[in-house]
């Protein structure tokens, strides 16, 4: 761990280890719930649905609990940085523009949501002498949606949601035609 | 008939044009995904499934296993130019690899390492020729409890053998199962663990998952170490391959010895990234210029790249005869293979004999076409690295969400694919294996059937599993994989003990 402000620890592996330790626990809680939901013991047709999920709900928690457990036992040693401040502010720099893009998605389709995406990432990079000219930013962005239109819709005939406005370009194309 | 009659079936089934071309392509996608980062072999034969549905089941497969193939090949560029590991199995190659190429030999260490990985892959498939009929003949006596038996040693093994955490493997895995059991019970009907959602009716998909864990996951994982490529230039001349080629009969001990680790980390569970470093650090023991390694030593890039290459292929025999896949991809492949109406596991090669001869031809033929469209592309590959991280990993989102919609034609498998996205961050920087996650969500619901249909036969009595000898060996072999870590410390600490003990009557 460096001194300065920039790389400075933002959580102990520790807690993550614990976070994700209880996230899992609670996956596993949740599988037995379902599974008893549906019947655990041994119907008129043999075993039940959830006869067999049950006991994968029950391992998974066991497991978990016994990560929460070690990660407790070693609990020193893992106070260990997991992130840095500034890594940890690389990593949402990206995260949250993919959860923008794809909670977008449903409402703006997918060229739309993508060529956005694309051009903002081009655009926000400043790590460059020299940044993207606007020519270049929509060539790449267009073209990238333009080529995922020909390769999926047209060629393999996987229609890509193109939501209401590709839906009204599409409808207005055919009139036209 | 004789395995040499399909074969050469086979290889009439496959050499038209379009079956060529259909390989160049399939190795230029794979050589593709394997050099950039956040797509890899897996997720790469995920995103390409949606396409491959409306193709015959042979295009399909020749189209997916040639982007493995092209993906192994392509972890190598990007480990030795750039000493970025494209694919996990190829990180054993950046060790020599790249010192190599800062020397100024990356033209040699890529020929050497493409070379070596061809006749690794040639090993695993002559393997796959010669066995499979015989072990898909033997499994044919199988019934549910052999077949839960040995998906128990499949699991198990992953748990004993892998270098992360058992528990943590455990809690992976468990996921996995968790998963497959999501939607509707195949036996019954009933909904199960869908908790109302309509969303979850369908289940999730095991595609989700893996574009998920391993591409969004990738990314995130490279934005955090800040990486940025520099790499070495290459060009590869005709001079160049035949000089290294002179050298290579040198290491004929090295390639065989790589290539059985790698034949036998395939069919068992271990894998390809096991394979690699486990036959780098072998060939590092025994080596005359063992105080080279790690400074540009042509026999490390020859041990992992064919041990590599050995287990890739290899891995596709206990995928094709008892549907059990070896590696994270050919579990990918498994889970097409079942979405295409085939059932992997021996009566695939009774039923589907020109599939199953058809994929085995393509493999000779693709690495062969393979090595050709690699050694020629390098330069090509090269550059498409270097295009700006900024442009490279939208593309690369794009494609993966893309690829996630396409599963179902659902949004939802997007938003599920950014959740795994993150839970795949989570899980590499914690030491969570992914592979177990992904053969335990593709073949849940298999090891679910084999499960209750035994206690259909026994009237829930777990002792069916040791009911015959056949059974009960492979059952006990699975407990004994799963205790393995305790039973090695166990004999570790017997003969630590003896030898102390010995010692000390010694010094007496």
């Amino acid at each position: 761990m460096s001194n300065s402000s920039h790389s400075s620890s933002l959580v102990g592996t520790r807690w993550v280890e614990l976070g994700l330790a209880l996230f899992t626990l609670v996956i596993g809680v949740v599988v037995m719930f379902g599974s008893v939901e549906q019947g655990i013991g041994w119907g008129d047709s043999g075993p039940e649905p959830g006869y067999f999920p049950f006991y994968i709900g029950l391992l998974l928690a066991t497991a978990s609990l016994a990560n929460g457990v070690l990660t407790l036992i070693r609990w020193k040693p893992l106070s260990i940085s997991f992130v840095s401040r500034g890594e940890f502010r690389q990593v949402l720099s990206v995260f949250i523009p993919i959860a923008l893009f794809v909670c977008a998605m449903p409402f703006t389709g997918i060229y739309l949501a993508s060529a956005v995406f694309i051009a903002w990432f081009m655009w926000r990079d400043k790590s460059r002498a020299k940044p993207y000219g606007k020519w270049m930013i929509g060539a790449v962005s267009l073209g990238a949606v333009l080529a995922s239109y020909l390769i999926f819709d047209l060629w393999f005939r996987v229609p890509l949601d193109a939501g209401p406005l590709g839906d009204m370009a599409g409808s207005f194309w055919r009139s036209l035609k | 008939m004789s395995e040499f009659d399909s074969l050469l079936q086979g290889m009439n089934l496959i050499l038209t044009p379009g079956h060529i071309g259909l390989m160049v392509v399939g190795v230029l996608l794979g050589i593709l995904v394997g050099v950039l980062p956040g797509l890899g072999a897996p997720n790469g034969v995920a995103l390409l499934l949606p396409l491959t549905f409306t193709m015959s089941p042979v295009s399909a497969i020749i189209l997916l296993s040639c982007m493995y193939w092209g993906a192994l090949f392509g972890g190598s560029i990007t480990s030795i130019l750039f000493n970025i590991p494209g694919e996990p199995s190829s990180v054993a190659t950046t060790f020599d690899g790249y010192p190599m190429a800062r020397d100024g030999r990356a033209a040699e260490a890529l020929t050497a390492a493409f070379s070596s990985a061809l006749i690794g892959a040639l090993a695993g498939v002559l393997l796959l020729t010669f066995l499979s009929t015989r072990i898909a003949e033997f499994a044919m006596t199988f019934s549910s409890p052999e077949f839960f038996a040995v998906y128990l040693l499949a699991f198990c093994t992953f748990i004993g053998m892998s270098k992360n955490p058992p528990l943590k493997t455990v809690v992976a895995m468990m996921i996995g199962f968790a998963m497959a059991a999501v939607g509707m019970d195949t036996v019954s009907g009933n909904l199960r663990l869908t908790f109302d959602q309509p969303a979850l009716m369908t289940g999730i998909s095991f595609e989700v998952a893996v574009i998920g864990l391993f591409g969004i996951g990738e990314i995130l994982c490279t934005v955090e170490e800040g990486l940025v490529f520099r790499g070495e230039h290459a060009r590869i001349t005709p001079m160049v391959i035949l000089r290294t080629w002179a050298k290579l009969p040198r290491y004929w001990f090295t390639i065989l010895r790589s290539t059985l680790v790698g034949c036998w980390m395939g069919i068992t569970p271990g894998g390809p990234t096991a394979a690699s470093f486990m036959s780098y650090s072998i060939a590092r023991k025994f080596s005359k210029n063992r105080d080279n390694f790690g400074k540009g030593e042509l026999e490390g890039v020859i041990a992992p790249e064919t041990a590599d290459h050995a287990a890739g292929t290899s891995a596709l025999l206990p995928m094709l005869t008892l549907g059990i896949p070896g590696s994270a991809t050919a579990a990918v492949m498994l889970g097409g293979l079942m979405i295409w109406g085939l059932h992997p596991g021996p009566t695939l090669f009774a039923e589907q004999h020109d599939f199953v001869w058809g994929l085995i031809a393509s493999m000779y033929l693709g690495n062969v076409v393979s090595l050709l469209v690699v050694l020629a592309t390098v330069p090509l590959f090269a550059s498409i690295l270097r295009i700006p991280f900024s442009i490279i990993a939208p593309i690369i989102i794009m494609v993966c969400a893309i690829g996630a919609y396409s599963v179902h034609n659902s949004m939802f498998d997007v938003m599920l694919m950014l959740g795994f996205g993150a839970l795949g961050y989570l899980f590499k920087k914690l030491g969570y294996p992914i592979a177990p996650l992904v053969l335990a969500a593709v073949l849940g619901d298999k090891a679910e059937d084999a499960f209750r249909q035994s206690m259909l036969f026994s009237d829930g009595q777990l002792g069916i599993f040791w009911s015959n000898p056949l059974v009960g060996g492979l059952t006990t072999a699975a407990l004994a994989m799963l205790f393995w870590p305790i039973i090695s410390a166990g004999i570790k600490a017997a003969f630590g003990w003896r030898n102390r003990h010995a010692i000390k009557a010694k010094t007496l």
